[in-house]
């Protein structure tokens, strides 16, 4: 009797601990790792990036983007017409795709999206990404006819970014604000099963789904049954938890953490072909310092952005040498780009000549003022090194840099001010006419055009750009505009950041996407090893 | 030590106790290796333009998170800059925090206690603000201040300083207390002195004593906020050397190259340790009865 007990229990602790690392790693499973939430998943009513990495598993977009970011492929709709002049795009959708619910998807559903996102009274975001829109009507229950006021050339592109991911418009309805927090009905090859706010949200495979689009591996179903994205706030312990086996995948690895990562024989290192995000550094020019260009030039090639991409990226990042990267869409090489290279010698007489000029201590002195300016950045440790690197530089040439770093909830704030000098950031982008249209139209004062940039031959070059119904117009435009931007010297550009995807030995290698810096995309071609 | 007897003099008798007690202290081998260090922490701090052997704010990126050794002696730290010369640098502004923050502290906490001990009105509502005050983790406390006060040196003083007041103004009331209940104070009031001659000629000079040996026991663990404060982020803005901040950004790099955070780290413990066995030794060295 005796014996029984004890063999029990011993085999009782046994599958206890058998049981206690499969509770977070069931057979079926993938857990993916992030540092922080989204406020809600609804797609026309969140910007954080933390709600696009979850709704791209959950619903989808009516076209989408092929890997080089470039070409655009079907997705919801199998195939669309432009008009002539640019105003009435037909999209085609598939007849084979159901919700999560079963429900089939009509064009009642892409009509419903767009009149809930564009509704003045309704609280959405990005609104602008849609381009002026006459209507958006179904013209039967397989085809939507979406007119515009103006030609945009963008908006295809445009089209395949998480806010224009077709929602249920009967569950919005029905749910207000609780959509996309309590539940989300999509297409996507999963389904929204819970979200616990900052910790963690799981999905389910969608049963039915068959419709991926082309250039994934999978076309459907997917091949792991849950997924589930958890919240890790420190970027240390996150890259410990991969090691450990806690978690299977993920993009917010640190680049610190990275060249541990890699010398880890299970670990493994996926790129996705394309990607953008830059990180710069902003100048505010009707600053009084500032509103000299040689001032400018002086301070772009003072900082060596390639020990930044070397030192603090650790190789995962190339030095940056315009505002966008050369492979994004309209970038236009003729440009010149001379005053974004690193040559402190050439800073320092570019000084001299402007007037500054060096004392015995080394700082730069004009009409009795000192060259010093504020730089306002984030307090994140990359973000943080890079300031401190950039600071480290320009005192190389005698320009003293008062560095405010702000905690990512006041620093959104402080930069609509008229307070600081330069300012750093990193964007994503999809082209160059997206970037452009962001931060350098005069519209955009004073944020993000935080550099005070009014140039009315910039603002037309960019209008000329979104209505050109030609690439061949959309390009010429956009390089022209490009052209004047980086001659005016606005920014520092300092590195493109490659996006890496740290997978561990439960998960099969697989091509990560680059789209809006979600690479895992809509998880079809995630498969588990065994 | 007796500041009962002395009743017309009573600031010699304290001055020359003090006299005694640093000799018995120098029979206190651990306390006396404390001082000693401590005063070499301090004298390098204070002359570390001269001693450091590399400009303090000299960025390297190419030369970042080198091992000890070759010219630099203690390596460099995230941006390429020489360990040594940081931490000096760190120690000189961590000390000056810490010596500033305790200044200020001991301002508001003695004002606080003395006056709840002398106006027995004010003791009431004084002590309960001290309660609130200390029911808050310091930690706590000195962080909400910073993020309130914004970032800079003279805002990092002020939070620095309010939280450990309260402690302050505790041993203060507690020792003027029993002061007040001596004659010389009875005395004084009947020739007719006024509350501010009687509050500094003699209450605070017959309360100094035990408030110092608590400060000097408090500025270890204010040394320690500001390092924890700077750790945080909510410490000087860069390229300012901290000790709390260089263990900071060296905790990313802990498996890369461990010597940066060691290094800061080592050195806040050994201050924090020092300060905390000399003031241990001053309080033995003084009247037991002075702290409870």
């Amino acid at each position: 009797m005796t014996g029984m007990i004890g063999t029990r229990s011993a085999s009782f602790i046994l599958a206890l601990m058998v049981a206690a690392p499969a509770a977070t790693q069931e057979a079926d499973n993938v857990v993916a790792l992030r540092v922080s939430d989204t406020d809600r998943y609804d797609p026309q009513r969140s910007t954080a990036l933390a709600a696009a990495e979850v709704l791209y598993m959950v619903g989808e977009t009516l076209v989408t983007l092929d890997h080089d970011l470039k070409t655009v492929r079907p997705g919801l709709a199998e195939r669309w017409e432009v008009s002539p002049d640019g105003l009435t795009y037909t999209f085609h959708l598939r007849r084979d795709v159901s919700f999560c619910d079963a429900k089939p998807f009509t064009a009642k559903a892409v009509v419903g999206t767009m009149d809930r996102w564009l509704d003045p009274d309704f609280p959405g975001v990005s609104k602008w990404k849609a381009g002026k829109v006459e209507s958006v009507k179904a013209l039967d229950d397989y085809t939507v006819e979406y007119r515009l006021k103006q030609p945009y050339s963008e908006l295809l592109y445009q089209m395949t970014q998480f806010n224009f991911i077709i929602i249920d418009p009967d569950q919005a309805t029905a749910l207000k604000d609780d959509f996309g927090v309590a539940a989300f009905n999509g297409t996507g090859p999963f389904c929204f099963q819970s979200w616990t706010p900052r910790t963690e949200t799981v999905l389910t495979r969608h049963e039915a789904y068959r419709w991926g689009p082309a250039f994934m591996t999978n076309s459907g179903p997917a091949k792991v049954g849950r997924i589930v994205w958890k919240i890790v706030p420190e970027e240390a312990t996150l890259a410990a938890a991969l090691q450990t086996g806690e978690g299977d995948v993920s993009f917010a690895v640190p680049p610190w953490a990275l060249a541990q990562l890699q010398s880890a024989p299970s670990m493994q290192l996926l790129r996705p072909q394309a990607g953008f995000r830059t990180h710069y550094i902003g100048m505010k020019i009707t600053r009084p310092d500032l509103t000299d260009r040689r001032v400018r030039e002086a301070l772009s090639l003072a900082v060596d952005q390639a020990a930044i991409a070397d030192a603090i990226f650790f190789g995962e990042a190339e030095a940056a040498h315009a505002y966008y990267s050369k492979q994004a869409r309209d970038f236009n090489p003729q440009m010149n780009l001379d005053a974004f290279g690193y040559d402190p010698e050439r800073a320092k007489s570019l000084l001299d000549e402007a007037g500054w000029i060096a004392q015995a201590d080394g700082t730069r002195m004009k009409d009795g003022n000192p060259l010093s300016l504020v730089f306002y950045g984030f307090t994140s440790e990359s973000e943080r090194q890079m300031a401190e690197a950039v600071q480290g530089d320009l005192r190389k040439i005698g320009v003293e840099l008062k560095v405010e770093l702000y905690d990512p909830t006041i620093v959104w704030g402080k930069l609509k001010t008229q307070d600081f000098d330069l300012y750093q950031m990193s964007y994503p982008y999809l082209s160059a006419g997206e970037a452009m249209n962001l931060y350098f139209l005069s519209s955009n004062m004073p944020t993000p055009n935080r550099m005070n940039w009014a140039d009315p031959k910039t603002d037309q070059l960019i209008d000329a750009g979104n209505r050109a119904i030609t690439p061949d117009a959309r390009y010429a435009a956009f390089a022209e505009a490009g052209a004047i931007i980086h001659d005016a010297v606005l920014w520092k550009p300092l590195v493109n950041e490659n996006l890496v995807v740290v997978a561990g030995p439960r998960l099969k290698p697989f091509k990560p996407h680059g789209v809006s810096g979600a690479p895992l995309y809509n998880g079809l071609d995630l498969e588990l090893a065994k | 030590m007796n500041t009962k007897a002395s009743v017309p003099h009573p600031t010699k008798s304290a001055g020359s106790a003090r006299s005694g007690l640093f000799r018995r202290l120098a029979r206190d081998p651990v306390a006396l290796v404390a001082l000693l260090f401590l005063i070499v922490i301090v004298a390098a701090a204070v002359l570390a333009p001269l001693l450091a052997p590399f400009d303090p704010y000299d960025t390297n990126l190419r030369m970042r998170l080198r091992p000890p050794g070759g010219d630099h002696l203690l390596g460099t730290d995230t941006q390429g800059r020489d360990l040594l010369t940081r931490l000096l640098f760190g120690a000189r502004t961590t000390l000056a925090l810490g010596f500033a923050s305790i200044m200020v502290g001991s301002l508001i906490g003695t004002s606080i206690g003395l006056a709840a001990a002398f106006y027995r009105r004010l003791e009431g509502p004084l002590m309960r603000l001290v309660d609130i005050m200390l029911s808050f983790p310091s930690i706590l406390f000195g962080l909400a201040l910073a993020a309130m006060l914004g970032v800079g040196m003279e805002s990092l003083v002020i939070a620095l300083g309010l939280s450990t007041a309260p402690p302050i103004a505790r041993v203060a009331r507690a020792t003027a207390t029993t002061v007040m209940q001596t004659e010389y104070m009875d005395g004084g009031r009947v020739i007719g002195l006024s509350d501010a001659t009687l509050i500094r000629r003699y209450l605070l000079r017959n309360c100094a004593a035990p408030i110092v040996v608590y400060c000097s026991l408090q500025f270890g663990e204010t040394i320690l906020l500001a390092a924890a404060l700077g750790f945080l982020g909510l410490g000087l803005q860069p390229p300012i050397a901290e000790l709390g901040s260089i263990a900071a950004e060296g905790r990313s790099f802990i498996f890369l190259a461990p010597h940066v955070s060691t290094a800061a780290s080592l050195l806040i413990f050994t201050i924090v340790l020092s300060c905390n066995l000399l003031g241990d030794a001053f309080r033995d060295l003084t009247d037991p009865r002075l702290l409870p």
